[in-house]
């Protein structure tokens, strides 16, 4: 059987890899980085201080894929339960927003009367319809007119999984999903913070505010799927699908950057490397972003004019930084000295996230941004030395088109924002800090080569969602060239370490 | 309201008819005196000179600038030499025609392309990625067009191109009275014939260096109703009267793919991809449902038609852009959609678009007329194109 190339080392492309490995397929993974894991890859801060990944959020990380794939075998673990994750406050503790919504009821009664309830009412219908979305997002997104029995299968029984849900929790899932997160998150709770810090998800990754129409349906997707997370975080994931990957056959050729797809007759006959070496193959899967696979690594010219401006016209407006702190000792949020949190998410009210948002609209950086912090050495304590943590900020927003460009000076600027926003969160944080990394969307485009720095590979919106990802007529994976496959977070479900976007296209190339 | 070409004061004098029309935003004459006739016998006898500036003009240039038009028309450019011109059709995704025009090649990375309708939009919308500059330089370039058998005379006389070595579709610069314009042997009237290209600016004295020289050789204006006549003798169709630019209609009915139209011989459908080369593809093995033909009424039987009415044939002899409907067996086959009667040839000519299976040469239809009211046929049959083809087109 011939070569298949899939293009990135990051975890669809393993993912994907792996898959087809098993299948039988020869299969090489190039990867231009020096290393594998894409935007899992662990990076180190400062001698001794490693963060798992440059995204650091596993809790979306499908399980039916990962017991697919028999991870456990080759060291993949998860937490025992789903994160809790603090809602900082400038002015006061905050509240600990736990996944199983009575453990916050006290703290949150504390705060707002009504809010206790509200958030077990909100958890609650997350949890009523969560098969039904988690079953959507781990399918092949519906074709909107089924050209076979088992497409019209398929499509029916979405369908007859929406009524399934009762004809209330399906109304309100119809009315719900449009709406922007803000308006619905405020039918829950009287306190600025619980909205705010529910709502921060659905900003991220996409090019809108909470008060953005159709920010409720990126809520309920984020919210949905989520689990426990892995144990050793983004890396972790990576490093036991490149086990299994290798053990399966796989080889993967890192710093190998892709030059061209190259076609013969409208076929995928191999790609060429930097610097000239040719590999053939007649399967790739491009795990890359898909402005980058279809509109920098095809020939110009070679894809369907529909095709080609609708790939040009996704949006993939990056809006997030990401800034790495190394601290001399532990970081302490307000009034909570002594407990430790791996996650927090920093935003006072939700203006404060659409303020951010506007700022960014006019291609400004905010000046206040939001944050999802993570203290991955709280888990794992091996990553930082004794008795001190290692931060892992994602910072909104950031636009990648900053007016006048982004400069050493421009992305010191904004790190020095989210540090003064930390601080107020976390008073004596910034004394801590012995080193500081701070990546703007232009350097995720250069590290990772995300077009428009976009770590999603594409806005998680209304319309660059389910089967119109990334464009209703790539949503199936495959291409308009034979035998090229997209694979990666560009695809359905989206971005995120979920994993599903490979193991989608896989089953796609394998099973048609 | 139109606007006026760089060559309008010197062309308006000439308008004592006060006939104009709009062709692409500009005033054109319809025809300058009386009748048209005499600028028709100037096309076929000695020389017609027309303002042809309304034609959309555009520079292609840059590394990518033959795969840009590779991409677009139905043919390709890579192999094309520096200074031949080729006449091409564009096509939509689903190979139906947009648009037909010129491509010459003035250097390894430097088209010029004229085109009846604006361009500019699509082909920058199909080249993205590619390595080119398009500029739009129609109302920066002044066009004229010389056309009958004394044209290249004329053309000696007053510029330095070595016409001799100038065959039919090849471009080359010159100078003109000290001008540098840009002389091709194309045109529109299936005849010896030039198109001359200069900066707009230049306009006025590049006409008066014609017409000086042009005196002596039977020079005359011609406008578009000669224009017409002419270029159904020489069997050209015409965007909006023989075929329809795709993007421009509502129903798929009225859209046509090359082989549709006459122009099966401009695509060449085994190379890079290009706009509609699957359709095309699927259409070429599937055979198409028209066909563009010539037609030629039986005069005699015209004749009698008159006849039965007491009335002498009442013919016009100037171009007629109504569609006309075809028979055959009393059945609908498709339609006249240029007709003239040919002053040169005494012949009662058309272009008709029908449907395949009636294309064949030598196949006899029925063309409906009307005399005295009331509407009859005559019988029509399918003849070769051009009508009219003489050698001195394509002569050394």
């Amino acid at each position: 059987m011939s070569r298949a190339i899939v293009i990135g080392a990051g975890h669809n492309g393993l993912v994907a890899g792996l898959l087809l490995a098993r299948a039988g397929r020869k299969v090489t993974i190039v990867e231009q980085r020096g290393e594998v894991g894409g935007l899992c890859a662990a990076s180190e801060v400062h001698p001794g201080y490693t963060v798992p990944g440059l995204l650091h959020d596993t809790t979306g990380v499908r399980r039916d894929v990962v017991d697919l794939l028999g991870l456990s075998r080759f060291g993949l673990a998860f937490e025992s339960e789903a994160p809790s994750v603090l809602a900082a406050h400038s002015d006061h503790k905050g509240v600990v927003l736990h996944a199983e919504a009575k453990r916050s009821r006290d703290e949150l009664e504390m705060l707002h009367k009504g809010d206790g309830d509200g958030y077990i009412e909100w958890r609650g219908f997350l949890s009523r319809i969560r098969d039904f979305v988690s079953g959507v997002l781990s399918q092949k997104p519906p074709m909107m007119k089924p050209d076979s029995i088992a497409e019209l299968w398929s499509l029916g029984k979405t369908g007859f999984g929406l009524r399934r849900l009762g004809k209330a929790d399906m109304l309100e899932l119809m009315r719900v999903a449009p709406m922007c997160a803000a308006d619905w998150l405020q039918e829950f709770f009287g306190d600025p913070l619980p909205a705010a810090a529910l709502a921060a998800p659905s900003a991220i990754g996409a090019s809108l505010g909470p008060w953005s129409a159709g920010t409720a349906a990126s809520l309920l997707l984020y919210e949905c799927v989520r689990g426990a997370e892995v144990k050793g975080g983004p890396a972790a994931l990576t490093q036991s699908l490149q086990k299994a990957f290798e053990a399966a056959g796989g080889e993967i050729a890192l710093e190998s950057e892709v030059a061209r797809i190259r076609l013969d007759h409208g076929a995928v006959c191999g790609v060429e490397l930097e610097g000239g070496r040719f590999v053939e193959a007649l399967l790739v899967v491009a795990s890359c972003d898909p402005k980058r696979a279809l509109l920098d690594l095809i020939e110009p010219g070679t894809l369907p004019l529909d095709v080609e401006e609708q790939v040009a016209s996704v949006r993939m407006r990056g809006m997030t930084a990401k800034v790495n702190l190394a601290l001399d000792g532990r970081i302490s949020f307000r009034d909570r000295e002594g407990e430790r949190h791996a996650r927090a998410v920093v935003a006072d009210h939700l203006d404060d996230i659409e303020r951010a948002f506007d700022a960014a609209k006019y291609r400004a950086c905010s000046e206040r941004p939001h944050l999802e912090v993570s203290v991955p050495s709280v888990n794992d304590p091996s990553l930082a030395p004794a008795g001190k943590d290692v931060v892992s900020v994602l910072a909104h927003a950031a636009p990648h088109n900053l007016e006048g460009g982004w400069s050493g000076e421009t992305s010191a600027r904004f790190g020095d924002a989210v540090v003064e926003v930390l601080e107020r969160v976390a008073p004596g944080t910034s004394a801590k800090i012995v080193a500081r990394e701070v990546l703007s969307p232009a350097d995720l485009e250069d590290r990772y080569d995300l077009t428009g720095g976009h770590i999603h590979h594409g806005e998680h919106a209304l319309d660059q969602l389910l089967f119109m990802r990334p464009t209703p007529k790539l949503a199936r994976y495959k291409t308009p060239i034979e035998g090229l496959y997209l694979g990666g977070s560009g695809s359905h479900p989206g971005g995120g370490v979920t994993c599903q976007p490979g193991a989608l296209a896989a089953e796609a190339i394998l099973k048609g | 309201m139109p606007i006026r070409s760089p060559f309008h004061e010197r062309v308006a004098p000439y308008c004592t008819s006060y006939t104009w029309k709009d062709w692409a935003g500009y005033y054109a004459v319809s025809h300058y005196g009386e009748t048209h006739l005499p600028e028709y016998w100037a096309f076929r006898e000695s020389c017609a000179i027309t303002d042809i500036t309304p034609l959309f003009k555009y520079v292609i240039q840059g590394k990518d600038a033959a795969r840009l038009l590779s991409r677009m028309a139905v043919r390709g450019f890579a192999k094309m030499q520096i200074g031949r011109v080729a006449y091409t059709c564009w096509c939509d995704a689903n190979g139906k025609v947009i648009d037909d025009g010129t491509v010459s090649r003035l250097g390894e990375d430097h088209f010029f392309v004229t085109a009846a309708e604006p361009t500019l939009s699509w082909m920058s919308r199909l080249s993205r990625g590619f390595d080119v500059e398009i500029a739009d330089v129609s109302e920066q370039t002044g066009a004229l067009s010389l056309q009958g058998p004394t044209s290249r005379d004329v053309l000696k006389q007053c510029s330095d191109a070595n016409l001799g070595r100038l065959k039919f579709f090849q471009t080359t610069s010159a100078r003109l009275d000290g001008i540098d314009v840009q002389i091709s042997r194309t045109g529109y009237s299936g005849d010896l014939g030039y198109e001359l290209w200069c900066d707009a600016q230049d306009s006025l004295r590049v006409w008066d260096a014609v017409m000086a020289v042009g005196r002596d050789y039977g020079i005359q204006p011609a406008g578009i109703e000669a224009l017409d006549m002419v270029r159904i003798e020489a069997g050209f169709i015409m965007l909006g009267v023989d075929y329809y630019s795709a993007p421009h209609v509502t129903i798929d009915a009225r859209r046509s793919s090359p082989y549709e139209i006459g122009l099966d011989w401009c695509v060449r459908l085994d190379r890079g991809a290009f706009m509609g080369q699957e359709a095309l593809r699927a259409e070429a093995a599937r055979g198409s449902e028209w066909k563009m033909i010539g037609l030629e009424a039986d005069w005699l039987e015209l004749e009698r038609l008159y006849e039965s009415y007491h009335l002498p044939p009442a013919l016009a002899p100037a171009a007629c852009r109504q569609s006309v409907p075809l028979y055959s067996g009393g059945k609908f086959v498709g339609q006249v959609t240029s007709t003239v009667w040919s002053p040169l040839l005494k012949r009662y000519i058309s272009l008709a678009s029908v449907k395949a299976q009636y294309g064949k040469l030598g196949t006899k239809l029925k063309l409906e007329h009307t005399a005295f009211y009331e509407r009859r046929t005559v019988t029509a049959t399918v003849v070769e194109r051009p009508f009219f083809d003489p050698e001195r087109k394509r002569a050394p």
